[in-house]
């Protein structure tokens, strides 16, 4: 048997493979970062008509969510990379697709933690509410959504990086990424144990570094759930 | 067999139909390999960490933290890449898609296990000590009865993850019905377009996870109760 030899110095001697794993952990972020936004909203859309049982719009975004919570994230990722675009006759850049797929990836997972959510606030303050007169926008707005937001933060928290932590398949429809740029350094040098070593850290110091951002975000924005 | 499937849905469809179900046999396989795997591997470090302070634990911590805060892609490009030519020899596809998969789901399962002994009180060990059971028996006949209610649900829910895990097994080679489906879809033949085998492809996915979920769901507002 040969002897095994590491050869980490043929990544971080390259400025060509420095720079591309740069970029692609800013690619990465900022796909993951703008997906979790869109999913957010959408999520909140989807969660607010299942609860409310809207006609149609209720059964649709059950349907939704089930189906993409149940189907693996590639294979939606290349219906919209590869499918749609061929259905429908549009051309957009690769990201876009990426962006899209994450999104509405996401917005399922984030559903069903933020139904939980909602279901979870208690009655008497929505009574309270009511007998306050406020009208039904304003307390789900002012009452409901802080609450249950405040309640399901941790499990968002979790989902999201668990979710993140997913988003490296992008790179198989072309997204710069940094996978991408892992696979890129490993095709030039083969040393594949050493790139994908390094890939492994660099995601989980992503991971750590946005589990930082969203704790300090929670300190900001529920400061008041401390006096409860 | 397949030209029952032909007759079904037409000339390309059928096929591709036939041949995605056979593919669904190992994704399955796959599957069940790594979640018998990794569920042996979570037993392993459940145990571990039941003993407070003790350096078991923490190895057990580490090693939960450890996968899963790495990507299930890098993994399976470590087992299926990263060794073979590190040790310049050749991996056989089940070991490098399996290895990569049990490592993935034993700290997701640990974890789950963990939690729920954990979550058992601590009174309930000093009870049966008081009884004069032994440290085994009194994990065996009540601590675990009542942790495996608690995690017998997440674990179920586990599974709609690994087999969904499988997916990525084809970018290392594993020809399992993802492979198949992206080389079909690639095929420049009429009626096997994107659009269509794509969703074949979830709809086949997803008779195999939604049942899971729904029984996983079943389990965790049954035993609430």
């Amino acid at each position: 048997m040969q002897n095994i030899e590491f050869r980490f110095y043929e990544i971080y001697r390259s400025e060509e493979f420095l720079l591309l794993l740069l970029k692609g952990m800013f690619v990465s972020l900022w796909l993951t970062i703008g997906a979790a936004i869109f999913g957010f909203v959408f999520a909140n859309l989807l969660a607010v008509s299942r609860l409310n049982k809207i006609p149609i719009f209720g059964i649709l975004s059950a349907a939704f969510v089930e189906f993409t919570r149940n189907t693996p994230l590639i294979v939606q990722l290349f219906f919209i990379a590869f499918g749609l675009p061929l259905l429908l006759g549009y051309q957009w850049p690769f990201w876009s697709h990426a962006l899209l797929a994450l999104s509405l990836n996401f917005s399922a997972y984030f559903a069903e933690i933020l139904r939980a959510g909602f279901e979870d606030v208690h009655k008497s303050q929505i009574e309270a509410a009511k007998s306050l007169g406020l009208p039904k926008m304003l307390i789900f707005v002012k009452i409901i959504f802080p609450q249950a937001l405040c309640m399901v933060y941790p499990a968002l928290n979790s989902q999201f990086i668990f979710l993140f932590l997913t988003t490296g398949i992008i790179s198989e429809i072309g997204v710069k990424e940094l996978t991408q740029a892992g696979v890129y350094i490993d095709s030039r040098t083969f040393r594949s144990f050493e790139v994908f070593f390094t890939l492994t850290i660099l995601y989980i110091f992503l991971s750590l570094m946005l589990k930082t951002a969203l704790k300090f975000i929670y300190n900001r924005i529920f400061f008041w759930a401390k006096f409860r | 067999m397949k030209t029952i499937f032909i007759d079904l849905f037409g000339k390309p469809e059928g096929i591709v139909i036939f041949q995605l179900l056979a593919a669904t046999r190992f994704t399955v396989y796959l599957s069940l390999i790594s979640f018998i795997g990794g569920a042996f591997l979570a037993a392993i470090l459940a145990y571990f960490s039941i003993k407070k302070n003790s350096s078991l634990r923490k190895i057990a911590t580490f090693y939960i933290w450890l996968f899963q805060s790495t990507p299930l892609l890098m993994l399976l490009f470590i087992f299926g890449l990263g060794f073979p030519r590190m040790l310049a020899l050749e991996v056989n596809i089940w070991f490098a898609a399996g290895g990569a998969l049990i490592l993935y789901a034993s700290a997701y399962i640990g974890e789950v296990w963990r939690g729920a002994i954990e979550s058992v009180s601590q009174n309930q060990w000093e009870a049966g000590r008081a009884v004069g059971l032994n440290f085994f028996s009194t994990f065996r006949l009540i601590v675990l009865p009542q942790a495996f209610k608690i995690s017998i649900a997440p674990t179920v829910g586990f599974m709609v993850q690994i087999i969904k895990g499988t997916s990525l097994a084809y970018i290392i080679g594993f020809s399992d019905l993802m492979y198949i489906g992206k080389r079909w879809a690639n095929a420049p033949v009429n009626g096997t377009e994107p659009y269509i085998v794509f969703p074949i492809m979830a709809l086949i996915y997803f008779s195999l996870c939604f049942p899971l979920s729904k029984f996983s769901n079943f389990l965790e507002k049954k035993l609430q109760q």
